[in-house]
């Protein structure tokens, strides 16, 4: 019987040694996403921001630039990622929201501006969606939502206007999956923390988001499309409760109110 | 994996070719092109319980037969659900799912080596015990009916 025992018992480690040893390889960018050329994701990308820009102005205005930019760049900094590689664009629109586009485009709204309590809040959207970024999430969602070939197709043929725009409103307006959002979540904070920016109010955003989700939705898009937002606001206090930094102020008071008077006023 | 053995008397004819035909079993059920993982199981079973009256080496064999095909059920049946859930659910294909499904494939790969090659040995009459299924088999399968 030892001997039969022992004989399962090396069959069961074989085969976890096996499966550990393979999944050090990295099989989703050898199968998957390296198929997605860079060019095609910049391609991707510029059409998808199209979309968003056809829908509402881009705010130039250099201080509101500006500012948002100090914010992305400290983040940035902090954690090694190559500032080159995103490029932050603040459309007028009055919808709760932000998000990621292919080749680095991370897209905030004014409302979402109009809308946090304190620049920290603000931070801590961006440094969640820095996150999907580096995390190659919004390239795996798409080959998810469409699959490998119809989305090289999109970038590699003429471009189907229709096709682009309905990929873009998923990107935008659906959620990632709840594995994807948590890892963002994790990341997002991590970030944070390196940046010496309190990742709290980011939990107190996705609260009073949550809390706010049953009364007019119409705005609210950012929630919507981060689902279980309680639960997911107690993980992030968790986690700073449990490894306690010292925070440094995001912006000035005067900054912080320019930067949302200039995002409210500008009209959609 | 396999292993040359004695076995416990020189089989005739017609056992050799029972014994070999239990192990075809399994690879008929893969020709078929049945991509349920549980139909090789089945496959083998049936022929398992049609000759569970025959003698000890066609018994030893088809035993041996079923529970290699039992050690791998679980295997694929997770593969192949997993499959299932990243094709029709949220759930991402990670590096530990292409790792999982290599890892599976290599161990059928190994299998359907080792069925071939016991299915064309025990055709000649010539006893094959494999690593773990062997000593397991001689533990379930007893000489006297």
């Amino acid at each position: 019987m030892k001997k039969i025992l022992g004989q399962g018992l090396v069959v069961v480690g074989l085969f976890l040694g096996t499966w550990w040893l393979l999944s050090k390889i990295e099989w989703v960018s050898i199968f998957r996403i390296e198929k997605i050329s860079r060019e095609a994701k910049k391609k991707l990308g510029a059409l998808m921001l199209e979309v968003f820009q056809q829908d509402s102005k881009e705010i130039k205005d250099s201080f509101a630039t500006r500012t948002l930019d100090s914010v992305v760049n400290r983040i940035c900094m902090a954690n090694g990622i190559d500032r080159t590689t995103i490029n932050v664009h603040l459309l007028a629109s009055k919808d709760i929201n932000a998000f990621a586009l292919p080749d680095g485009h991370l897209v905030v709204y004014g409302g979402l501006i109009a809308d946090a309590k304190n620049p920290v809040e603000l931070a801590g959207v961006i440094a969640h969606e820095l996150a999907h970024i580096q995390l190659n999430h919004v390239t795996q969602k798409l080959v998810k939502e469409i699959g490998i070939s119809a989305l090289l197709t999109l970038t590699t043929g003429s471009g189907n206007g229709t096709a682009i725009r309905e990929l873009a409103r998923t990107l935008s307006a659906t959620a990632f999956d709840r594995a994807l959002e948590t890892e963002a979540d994790k990341v997002g904070v991590e970030y944070l923390q390196k940046a010496k920016i309190d990742p709290v109010p980011l939990a107190d955003f996705l609260l009073r988001m949550s809390e706010r989700q049953n009364d007019i939705l119409e705005y609210f898009t950012w929630v919507s499309t981060h689902p279980d937002a309680e639960e997911r606001a107690k993980e992030i206090k968790a986690y700073c409760k449990s490894n306690p930094a010292k925070y440094d102020p995001v912006l000035s008071d005067t900054a912080w109110l320019m930067l949302q008077d200039l995002t409210s006023l500008i009209p959609e | 994996m396999s292993l040359h053995k004695q076995f416990a008397y020189s089989p005739h004819e017609m056992e050799a070719e029972t014994a070999s035909n239990s192990y075809l079993m399994s690879l008929i059920a893969i020709i078929v092109g049945l991509p349920l993982p549980i139909i090789n199981l089945i496959a083998t079973l049936i022929f398992f319980l049609n000759n569970r009256k025959g003698t000890y080496f066609v018994r030893w064999h088809c035993t041996q037969a079923l529970l290699s095909q039992l050690t791998l059920v679980p295997l694929n049946s997770i593969g192949f659900w997993w499959t299932f859930s990243v094709l029709f659910t949220d759930r991402v294909a990670t590096n530990e799912y292409f790792a999982y499904l290599l890892t599976v494939f290599v161990f059928n790969l190994l299998e359907l080596i080792a069925t071939i090659y016991t299915a064309i040995q025990t055709r000649k009459g010539l006893h094959v015990e494999w690593w773990f299924h062997g000593p397991l088999t001689h533990k379930l399968c007893k000489e006297a009916v």
